[in-house]
Parts: structure tokens; sequence; C-alpha cells
């Protein structure tokens, strides 16, 4: 049972090399491929997610060398979460990119890479295996936004990767000042052995690896390389790295804050504590800012994660049970509607060449499902109820009130505010508004060079169900809340 | 008999069936209601009835006194009286439902235990009275607004009076009234200020009088009857229970709007606009009565409240026949009807006589008290003033009956008054005879059973006789003189302009000081719009250079990345 812990990471490995052997017999022969091995992981991830809510947390000690000198894998309700959500979205990314491409072998290996690196982050309990596949999520992403064939991919792909790694180096820095007075890599037994450390050590360390993880979760003013890397990518690209990676990211933050430095250690440093609160407020308010102020859609949306990702933070700094549970759904929640707005931009892009802010008018006209489907994950992002951002939204604002954080309770509510003044303008030019000229759809080169054809039923079907699971999402979230309860007590226990 | 409900509710309730039920029957059902008021109040034993909550606090909806009898009494048979006269002067339902929502508002004024009570009514009267005016459209409509406007400001101000007055005793019920203050009046210093204001509106002080002559002489002549008594009655029966031991001032007031208002009435060439300063007059000796106080002065003051109820809707619906019959509304262009309008002329000259204080009519008897009142007190100036005023009540009268009815001839066919009108007049015409006897007289009013005030004196009867003589010989010395009289400006010329201009720089005030907020904000927007739009350019502005790129590359990145570390090592360490 539990070797499907060690199959969840396994499946997308072989699966990138059998999509890099498929190559050299037949060209364009990895999307196939990649679709079975995806829904190999989506089949794994519902059996994982079944076994974790149903009967409790999974283990797996890798090769046999017990915990905590071997390499442990643990499947809670959390990592559940994660390894659901990571399956289901490339899966539905890869219905897109069937038509959207790119299509070459070697990027759907790299995608299945990926897949596998952002696995390996949920299900870890080792932090240096954290680091590891920290660095794997990190390569396949930057080799992705690098396969765009035009020269400011190459640009986005290259800034990303230098200040990506800087981050990533930062976490080993951290992982290094932990390990030196505990002597072990395994989370939960570095919790039990940080209290009696140097606390010097354990403050850098601290220090270290929230500020390489900021980096990787684009938090203000540390998101430099994200917007480029959004914009810069193919649609598809961009879909998948802006829904999962800064997500798993922000998921290995609260990993790293609650079962490596526990709820204590925030307690008794005020200062740290301080760190998690400033970098949410700054990355909410200023995120939203440079959101409202940017003309090109994809750019738009980048800094809206900025924003949004604000918020996870926010609520990993209140941490109490309401406003974890606010963070788990609104990261589940914000990879929906964001993955589903890139593709939707993507679509309306391959639809009618609109990428920027003011070619949206009147675009209901030219693009119905586009212009619907956008308005409706619009909508959803800005929180109006019962879409799942809402209720992301409403428990950690609820977290937040019941901690008597009142500061950040209001730039939480405010942010709702912040996050309808970027939506509401293109959800006005696109509903409200008179087309102003007739833009020719601008056909994308893909990275393989050849001619993309329109939209196709794969692409809209994609789009419309990530509208549709952005509402219904929200419907669930209260069944949810229950089965994950037990696992965000344990978290903060 | 114990007391079954308010003595409005039947009124209003008549007033709200009268546009449903058809003009007939309303009409008939108008006149029970306020008619059958009249034996109610009068059955009905002293004392505080039908406690309620109003917004809160104690109120009685019926308070049954001597004062408060009499004015109900007063105000049934004029309801009466004036409702049928309307329904026989082709008043149409609506009107004459206005009309009676009028009375029984009015009704409810009077009746009310309590301060809140009366105040609630009194902003009531003013509404359905405006509405009144406003029914006959065309002139009256914009009079109707600044009749509005000065019985709206009548309001506020009594109302701030009130409020002050619950401030100072803690509760709004009247002296008399279970749970009542132990003094009657309003109480403290500011309160009576405003009660003095508030109520002088209504009651006509002089310089606050401006809207009766404007508004009464406007609207359809039915309902000129009903406006000529109840709301400055009201108002001077509101003096009373704001000041019951009177004030000197006030006295002195009186006197004053009784020269003046008959001054301006002998000036007038309109019937209407003369009997409407006559109603200023008037109400002048009513407040001279209730400014000296005491059991003779209020007596009188209350007894000329009655009378005046009588003859002066009387007059109104007189004048009212007269342009009924007519068409015409200047004096100038009727004559000699009395040929012609027997009836009609009878009744006028029985309100005539009245109103002039005619020995024998209703008006010798209250005027003399209220004149025998300041004699006794021996404030002679006021003494002569009234008198002053009664001359010109007089002349006035003289005046309007002698070009009316007597002087000249009128072309044309004109009809008497028609049998409704014909019997309100009559049998208003024989109360106000009836009344003329002292003993009548003293058994409606407030403390009348004690008063050994003898009317028919030797110096009263000259008084009285004097006071018409002396009528009779200035208009035969003024005829001439008051024929070349055009119109004569009253206060109202001056403040209406006034309050206009003042109206209108406020509102250009207004619409100009919202313009320049609207330019800041709107350039505060654009400011920040293109700051947030081009924010490159913004900070390129602030530089002097015509743009600087915000975008981080890589170096820059990466050097925050190291401050961002920096910062987080220095605070957790």
């Amino acid at each position: 049972m539990s070797d499907l812990v060690a199959l969840a990471v396994a499946v997308p490995i072989f699966g990138s090399l059998a999509a890099l052997v498929a190559g050299l017999v037949r060209s364009e022969s990895g999307w196939p491929v990649a679709v079975v091995a995806c829904v190999a992981q989506v089949a794994i991830a519902a059996r994982l997610a079944a076994t974790a809510f149903g009967d409790g947390t999974i283990t797996y000690v890798v090769g046999g060398f017990e915990a905590p000198y071997g390499i442990e894998l643990l499947v809670d309700g959390l990592a559940a979460t994660m390894l659901g959500l990571i399956a289901v979205v490339s899966l539905g990314v890869l219905a897109y990119a069937r038509r959207a491409g790119p299509r070459s072998n070697p990027f759907y290996a790299v995608y299945l890479l990926l897949v596998a690196g952002l696995t390996g982050m949920s299900v870890t309990a080792d932090l240096f295996n954290m680091y590891v596949f920290l660095e794997i999520t990190g390569l396949a992403a930057y080799a992705l936004v690098a396969s765009g064939d035009r020269g400011r991919s190459a640009v986005a792909a290259l800034k990303y990767l230098l200040v990506g790694t800087v981050g990533a180096s930062l976490f080993l820095l951290g992982v290094g000042y932990a390990y030196i007075d505990t002597g072990t890599l395994n989370m939960a037994d570095l919790a039990t052995k940080l209290g009696d450390a140097d606390p010097t050590l354990v403050h850098a360390a601290f220090a270290f690896i929230v500020v390489g993880l900021f980096i990787k979760v684009a938090v203000f003013p540390l998101h430099t390389w994200q917007p480029d890397a959004y914009a810069g990518a193919p649609d598809s690209v961009a879909a998948l790295v802006s829904a999962l990676v800064s997500t798993v990211a922000a998921y290995a933050l609260l990993r790293v804050v609650y079962t490596v430095f526990g709820v204590g250690f925030l307690a008794n440093n005020e200062l740290a504590h301080a760190i998690l609160v400033g970098g949410a407020t700054v990355s909410i308010v200023a995120g939203s800012l440079l959101a409202v102020s940017q003309s090109e859609v994809k750019r738009m949306l980048a800094y809206s994660s900025v924003s949004q990702f604000g918020l996870v933070v926010a609520a990993i700094a209140i941490g109490n049970v309401t406003a974890l549970m606010g963070a788990v759904v609104h990261l589940v929640g914000h990879a929906i509607m964001k993955g589903g707005l890139f593709l939707t931009a993507g679509l309306v892009a391959t639809e009618t060449g609109a990428r920027r802010v003011e070619e949206f008018d009147g675009l209901v006209r030219r693009s119905p499902v586009g212009a619907g489907a956008f308005g409706v994950l619009a909508v959803a992002m800005v929180g109006v109820p019962p879409t799942v951002g809402f209720a992301g939204k409403w428990y950690i604002a609820v977290g937040a009130a019941e901690s008597g954080s009142w500061a950040l309770l209001a730039v939480i509510v405010g942010s709702t505010l912040l996050t309808l003044a970027y939506f509401a303008r293109l959800v006005e030019r696109m509903f409200f508004r008179e087309p102003s000229d007739d833009l020719e759809p601008a056909i994308e080169a893909v990275a393989d060079g050849g001619e993309a054809p329109g939209a196709s039923l794969g692409m809209r079907a994609t789009v419309v169900a990530a509208a549709v699971a952005a509402v219904a999402l929200g419907l669930a979230v209260f069944g949810y809340s229950q089965h994950l309860q037990p696992t965000i007590e344990v978290l903060l226990s | 008999m114990d007391p079954v409900v308010p003595p409005f509710v039947p009124v209003l309730l008549a007033a709200v069936l009268l546009p449903v039920v058809g003009r007939r029957a309303g009409h008939a059902f108008g006149v029970l209601a306020t008619a059958a008021v009249v034996p109610y109040v009068w059955l009905v034993p002293e004392g505080a009835y039908f406690p309620v909550q109003l917004f809160g606090f104690d109120a009685y909806l019926f308070y049954v006194d001597a004062f408060s009898q009499m004015m109900g009494l007063a105000m049934g048979i004029i309801g009466a009286a004036g409702t049928l006269y309307s329904y026989a002067s082709e008043a149409d339902a609506y009107q004459t439902a206005f009309a009676l929502g009028y009375v029984g508002t009015s009704l409810g004024a009077v009746f009310g235990g309590d301060w809140l009570t009366l105040i609630f009514f009194w902003e009531l009267m003013a509404v359905t009275s405006t509405l009144l005016v406003w029914h006959h459209g065309g002139l009256a409509v914009r009079a109707g607004f600044r009749y509005a406007l000065a019985h709206g400001i009548s309001g506020t101000l009594l109302l701030a009076a009130i409020v002050w007055h619950f401030v100072e005793t803690g509760t709004f019920l009247f002296a008399g009234v279970p749970g009542g203050p132990a003094t009657a009046g309003m109480a403290g210093s500011v309160a009576p200020l405003l009660a003095v204001l508030g109520i002088g509106v209504n009651g006509g002080f002089v310089g606050l009088h401006a809207w009766i002559p404007d508004t009464y002489p406007r609207p359809h002549f039915a309902a000129s009857v009903f406006l000529s008594v109840f709301t400055t009655k009201t108002a001077v029966y509101g003096m009373f229970r704001a000041f019951p031991d009177g004030h000197l001032a006030v006295a002195y007031m009186g006197g004053a709007m009784a020269v003046f208002g008959a001054t301006m009435a002998l000036l007038q060439n309109d019937m209407r606009r003369l009997l409407s300063y006559h109603i200023q007059s008037q109400a002048g000796y009513m407040v001279a009565g209730v400014g000296l106080s005491g059991t003779l002065a209020t007596a009188g003051a209350f007894g000329h409240v009655f009378n005046n109820f009588l003859y002066k809707s009387l007059l109104f619906m007189c004048v009212g026949v007269v342009i009924y019959r007519t068409g015409e509304e200047s004096l100038k262009k009727v004559g000699g009807l009395a040929r012609k309008m027997p009836v009609t002329a009878l009744a006028f000259f029985v309100a005539a006589f009245s109103i002039a204080g005619f020995p024998g009519f209703n008006g010798f008897v209250s005027k003399g008290m209220v004149i025998g009142a300041a004699h006794y007190k021996h404030l002679d100036v006021l003494w002569y003033v009234l008198l002053a005023g009664g001359v010109g009540t007089a002349l006035s009268f003289i005046k309007l009956g002698y070009h009316a009815f007597l002087h000249g001839e009128y072309d044309g066919e004109v009809r008497d008054a028609n049998w409704g009108q014909g019997a309100a007049m009559l049998s208003v015409a024989a109360l106000c005879v009836l009344f003329g006897y002292p003993a009548a007289m003293y058994a409606v009013i407030p403390g009348g059973a004690e008063l050994d005030f003898v009317v028919f004196t030797v110096g009263h009867l000259q008084e009285g006789f004097g006071l018409v003589g002396l009528g009779l010989v200035g208009f035969a010395v003024l005829k001439k003189p008051l024929k070349k009289v055009g119109r004569v400006p009253d206060v109202d010329r001056a403040y209406n302009p006034l309050t206009f201009y003042a109206t209108r720089y406020v509102v250009v005030g207004v619409t100009e000081l919202y313009a320049a907020v609207d330019r800041v904000v709107v350039r505060a927007a654009d400011a920040t719009a293109a700051v947030v739009t081009a924010p490159g350019a913004a900070a390129g502005r602030l530089v002097g250079e015509d743009g600087v790129s915000l975008r981080a590359d890589t170096s820059a990145s990466i050097l925050l990345v190291v401050v961002a570390v920096a910062v987080a090592l220095v605070l957790v360490l």
C-alpha cells in the first residue's frame, strides 16, 4: 500500500524518461506518454488521498533505512491535497497543450520532471530531500519557461534561473544551519531537537529558509523573476507554473514553519513572526497596486499572484486552525483560478490576438467562451460567494479575527477591494464596451516552429472546466474542511 | 357621557372616506362628523383620556378642560358649516377632504394633553392646509410654497422650544394632566423665546404675518373659509398653553397686531385680502388678552377666539358668495349687491357688526372684555391702541360693506346665495347674534361662570357705539383718498426677494463648492491614474528624466534578495 507513495514520485520520472526515449522513435510523441503518466498520477493521488483522509497519515521509508537516518515520505491530509492538485492540474493543462503546444518530446519530458519534483516536495518528510526536489522543480521550471521560442522567454528564464537558484541556495544554507547542531534532517526529528539547539543557529536557519522560500513563493520584493517568467513563457507553461510552482513552495513554507519550527517558535520569536506578517502585508498591497498598473494581461495576472500569495503567507503567519484551513483552501483555489485565467488568456490570444488590457474591449462578442470563463474566474478571484476564492479568503479573514490580528484583517479585507480594482476594469472592458478595432488573431508560433491552428475543443473545455471548478469547489469546501481539520490540528500541536 | 374616541378620529375618517363614497354622501358624512363633535366635547367631563405612547413618550390624545372644550365647540360648528358651504359652493371632493383633514388635525392639536401631541398635529395641520391651498392650482401653488415654508419654520421653532422644555422638566405633559409638571407653561429661559417666535408665525405677529394676506386670498373661496380660522386660532390656543400667566410684551404685540392689521385692511381692495388682514387684527385682540392674563383677559381672549371662529368664517363665506356669483375679487369691480343678494347682505352685515364690536353682537362682548382688562390694569397705551384698532376695524368694514353691497350698481344678472350657502351663513349669523347675549357667551368661555364683568354698562355702550360712529365719520372723510390707494406693499415685498436671492446664492454657492471639490477629486484621480498606469514616467518626472524603468533586472533582483536576507537575519538574531 505505502509503496504507492514512492510510486507517486517515480511514475512521473519514468514517464519523463519514456517521453524522451519515445522521441527517438517518433517525433511529437511526447503528449500521449505524458497523458498516460498524468492519468496514472491522478489515480495514484486519488488512492493516496482516499487512504490519507480515511485511515490517517501514510508513511514510507525509502530503501529500508529507518527514520531518522533514511529518507521518510509522508502523506497526510495536507500532502494528499497537494498531490491531488498537482495531478489534476498537470492533466488539465495537458488537455490544453495538445493543440496549443509546445509539442516537442523534450518539453513533455521536462513537464513530467516538474510534476515529479512538485510531488516529491509535497510528500517528503526530510528537509534535505525537500531541497533536492525544490531544485528539481526549479530546474524543470526554468527549462519550461525557456521553451518559448522568443528571446523574451530565454531572458525571463535566465533571470528566473539566477534568482531561483539563489533562493534554493539560501534554503540549503538554512537547512545546513539546522543540521549543524542537531545532526538530523528528518522533519519530525528536527522538530524535537531544535528546541535544545543553539538559538542563534535556529534563528539563522529560520531566516535563510524563509527568505529562500519567499523567493520561490514570489513574495514582494523577491518576486522580480515571476512576472517576466509568467509573461514570457508559453501559455500552457505559464498556467502550469503559476498554478503549481509557487503553490507548492508556499506549501513547503507552511510545512517547514509548522512541522519543523513549530507553533512555539513563532510564539517565542516576535520578530520571526514579524517577517511573515510583514512579507504578507507588503505583498498583498504592493502586488495589487502593481497589478493595477499593468497593461499586459499576463503580467497583471502575475502580479495578482504576488498579492494572492501574500494572503496565504498572512494565513501562515496567523497560524490558527481556521487561518491554516484558509491557506490550504486558497492555495487550491488560487491554483485552479490562476491556472484557469492564464489558460483563458491564452485562449483569448489564440482566438482574437488580444494580449493587452485595452485590447479586451468588447471581448464577449469575439470570444464568448473566453470572455465568459475569464469573467467567472475573475469574479471568483475577487472573492464573490459562493466561489472557492470567497471560501479561502473567508477562512483567512475569520482566522485573523479569531486571533485578534485586526491590522492584518483590515489588509485582508482591503485586498478584496484591490483585487476588484484590477479585475473590474477587465470585466468592464470585456462585457460593457464596444470592440475598438478588429485585431488579427495573432498566431503564436510554438517552440517547434509549427503553425498553431485556432483554438481546439480541448482548450475551450479546459478553460470552461476551470471556471466550473472555481465555483463548484467553493460549494465543496465545507465538507473538505472537516476532513482536513485533524491534519491541521496535528500540525499545530 | 364617557369619551369614546378622540374627537379628531371621526373627522379624519370622514376626510378619508369623502373622496371614496362620492361627493354628496361624503359631504353629508363630513357635516355629521364635525357637527357631532359639538355635543360630544360639550358632554365629556373635564379630564385627560386616551393615554398613549407617542414616539415612546407619555401622551394624552383627548384632554378636556374649559379651553380645549371651547376650541372644540367652535371647530365643530365651523367645520360643519364650512363643509355644508363647500358642498353648496361646488368644491370638489378632494378639496373638502383636505379641509376636513385640516379640521381633524386642528382638533387633534387642541385636544392633545401634552406638547408632543400638540406639535405632532401642528405639523400635520401645516401639511393638510398646504394641500388645501395647493389643490386649487394656479397662483395658489406658489403662495402655497411660501405658506408651507412659513409653517415649516414655525413648526421647527416650536419643536425646538418643546424639546428644550422637555430637557428642563423631563416631561411633555401639560400641567393639568395626571403626571404633568407642577407649573404650567414653557419652562426655562430659552424655550419660551423659541415658542413665542414659533407660535408667533402662526398667530400672525407683526413682521411674521405676511403669509396670511399672501395665501388666504388665493385658493378656492370655500377653502378660505376653513383657512381663515383654524390655524391662527389654534396658534392663540397654543400661546395660552405656553404662556398661561401672560407676558406684557405679548400683550403689546397683540395691540400692535390689532392696529397694524386694521390699518392694512383699510388700504386693501381685494376683498379676501382685506379680510385676511383682519385675521391678523382680530388675532391681535386675542394675543393681547393672553398676554394680559388674569381671569377677565383670558376669558376675553378665548371669547374672542370663539366669536372670531363664527364671524370671520361667516365673512369669508359672504365674500365667497360674492366671488361665486360675480367672479370678481376686487371691491372696485362690484357694488350695490344688497338689492340682488339680500340673504348674503344680511349675513354680511351681521358679521360686520360682530367684528366691529357693535353692541348686541358677539364681538362687542369679547372685545369689550379684552379692552376692559387693559383698562383695569391701567395699561393706558395698550387700551388706546386696542380702541384705535377697533376704529380701524369699523372703518374698513364700513368700506367693504359700502362698496360691495350699498354703493353703486352692479351690471348684469346676479343671483343670491344658493340654499346650502344660505343655510350655512344664516345659521352662523344666528349664532353671532345669540352669543351677543353675555349669558350665552359666559356659558361657553373658560371661567365665564365666575366673571363679574357687566357687558351692558353705559361706558361700554358708549365705547361700542363710539367706535362705530368714529368709523363712520372716518369713512366719510377718507372715502375719496382711499379710492386712490393702489396695492400697498407689506413686509413680504422685502423678504420674498431676500429669501429668493439668499436661497439662490446658497444654491449657487453649494453648487460651486461641489464643483470645486469635484475638480480637486478628479484631478487627484487623474494624477493617481497617471502614476498607476505609467509608474515609470511618473518616477521619471520626479528625477527630471523622460522615464525610469522600474522593472528590476537580474542584478537588482539579486540585490533585493541579499537585502531581504540581511533584514531577516538582523531581525531574528
